[in-house]
């Protein structure tokens, strides 16, 4: 099986030889000093360089650490294409956001439509054309930051949860505006080659939403993005952040195809509250980086005997992740599995 | 209407998250001549104080929590004006930021938001502060704790730094240290030689009142 066709299987239910070992980029950040080496490809320039871009993504795979290439590798490329401003980092630190784009809610129409034929949106469908050309066995991966992510990327997080229920409707007329434009992204980076969509919403998770707010935006806006993507025939991924028992019984109700967590989830414990569903993770960022790969090694055979469907890391690498670890938890699972 | 019943009002309006029902309560307070200090303590505390148990029990939220202390902040800014004098004290004081490198601060300002409605003094440096900042702004704004908190594994070194630097600069007794934040645990609060760590604000400003004792 190539690993384009394993993901493509997990992902549907299908039967594959092994479980698949992924790291989708965008929050999920895989690129990490080791990789930028051995590719020659330097952040901070690779956010606006395509060739860098993919160069960066395909060092991941080349170098044994993930079986996918995915870009960009970062949550700020929605927001500042509609109006917020960001700081790129440099070669240890990722980009962030320093000015946002509106003081409240109610602002929604001072935002910009995401220009998808310049700035950093083209960059990103560039970077996966390159990846879709240069990787026809490697499940290429399109990441979006989610839907409450990006708003609060927008607007002041305090500000935007103390309104959500404050100003309830404008609230929503926001996030449909937000939502709408990572549609469009997420529809053009599958016209650019995307073979699977990652989205990441750690502003929106159960634990700072509440289940009543996680349901009401967070939800249906992930929904949203999701069943238009299915429609396209591409596979789908959403991360979840934070601890996932006070919305279990909402997070059921994400119909992508796989669902991600963070390492303060144990895996047994989501896979026994969602028994059916495709469940990746999570393997800690904190053992990542600052353990070795014989540490790794146990974390990752925890994963697979909990029954994770796909290996990854929890969340996204610190850049100063050592190589020797970020490879280990796919030589750990081609050990298990003799190949 | 009695003092008791009034204050019981204020108090459910502020769980209630009715910001202006409190403005309207705190004015009609003054206006029956009843104290803004008492006013505060047994109307607008209570009531976060009861939002700080509905968000432990999981009852409330962030956005609750949020719209709450919108709540009691339009009711102090109606009383604080009519305080007689300002009570003296020994009022808890902390520093607070997120470490250099992180900018993830939605948990810092929750523990800071329940801080001072629990009547404790913050200074808050924001995100992504420079390590220094912490220590000599305890120094200069004579605080009791330093209170630290990261979302990202990479930037938790920082908080052993922190510590590290007190130790050098012979202050480690002086203040007391709490840490928190995702990834943070009781374990690595005991690695790094933290005082304490909690998992949630309002655990956070409990122990910010039991540490206040032992200083």
């Amino acid at each position: 099986m190539t690993a384009k066709e394993r993901l493509a299987a997990i992902l549907n239910h299908q039967t594959s030889d092994r479980p698949a070992c992924i790291c989708p980029g965008g929050m999920m950040n895989m690129v990490t000093a080791g990789l930028m080496e051995a590719s020659s490809s330097w952040l901070p320039e690779a956010h606006r360089d395509a060739r860098r871009m993919a160069a960066l993504a395909e060092a991941a795979y080349k170098n044994g650490c993930f079986e996918n290439v995915g870009v960009p590798f970062c949550m700020t490329v929605e927001a500042e294409g509609m109006g917020a401003k960001a700081d790129l980092g440099n070669n240890i630190t990722e980009p962030r956001i320093t000015a946002y784009a509106i003081r409240s809610v109610s602002e929604t129409d001072r935002l910009s439509e995401l220009d998808l034929g310049s700035g950093r949106a083209k960059t990103v469908l560039d970077a996966l054309k390159i990846l879709k050309s240069d990787c026809p066995d490697v499940p290429v991966i399109g990441n979006l930051t989610g839907p409450v992510s990006t708003a609060t990327s927008l607007l002041e997080p305090m500000i935007f949860y103390r309104e959500l229920r404050k100003k309830n409707r404008e609230s929503h007329v926001f996030m449909d505006f937000v939502t709408g434009q990572l549609l469009r992204f997420g529809l053009a980076q599958i016209e650019a080659g995307a073979d699977c969509i990652a989205i990441s919403d750690p502003g929106g998770t159960g634990e700072i939403l509440g289940p009543k707010y996680f349901s009401e935006f967070a939800v249906p806006c992930l929904n949203r993005l999701v069943d238009t993507f299915r429609e396209r025939g591409v596979g789908t991924i959403v991360h979840i952040c934070g601890q996932m028992s006070p919305v279990y019984r909402e997070v059921s109700g994400i119909r992508s195809h796989a669902l991600s967590f963070d390492s303060v989830v144990s895996m047994k414990s989501a896979r026994e509250h969602l028994p059916d569903r495709v469940l990746m993770g999570n393997v800690s960022t904190y053992a990542l980086e600052f353990g070795d790969p014989e540490k790794i090694s146990a974390l990752t055979k925890n994963c697979l005997e909990s029954g994770a469907d796909i290996l990854a890391p929890a969340c996204g690498l610190g850049m100063k992740t050592p190589l020797a670890n970020e490879q280990a938890i796919l030589s750990c699972l081609k050990e298990v599995y003799h190949g | 209407m009695e003092k008791e019943q009034l204050f019981q009002k204020i108090s459910d309006n502020v769980v209630e998250m009715e910001d202006e029902i409190v403005e309207d309560l705190c004015r009609q307070a003054l206006d029956e001549g009843f104290d803004a200090a008492e006013t505060i303590n047994c109307g607008l505390i209570p009531g976060m104080d009861r939002v700080g148990v509905l968000y432990e029990e999981g009852e409330y939220f962030l956005p609750e929590v949020l719209t709450a202390s919108c709540a009691l902040n339009a009711g102090l800014d109606i009383l604080r004006p009519h305080i007689r004098k300002e009570e003296t004290g020994s009022r808890i004081k902390i520093v607070i930021g997120v470490v250099e490198g992180d900018t993830h601060d939605i948990g810092k300002n929750l523990v800071k938001i329940m801080a001072e409605s629990a009547g404790i003094e913050v200074i808050d440096l924001g995100r992504d502060v420079p390590l220094n900042d912490f220590i000599d702004t305890a120094e200069r704004e004579h605080c009791d704790i330093i209170c630290m908190s990261t979302l990202m594994t990479t930037t938790m070194p920082g908080m052993k730094q922190i510590i590290d630097q007190l130790k050098e600069r012979d202050l480690r007794d002086k203040y007391k240290v709490m840490i928190g934040g995702g990834p943070v645990s009781q374990k690595f609060a005991d690695e790094i030689g933290a005082d304490a760590y909690t998992a949630d604000a309002a655990a956070a400003v409990r122990k910010m009142k039991e540490l206040k004792g032992r200083i």
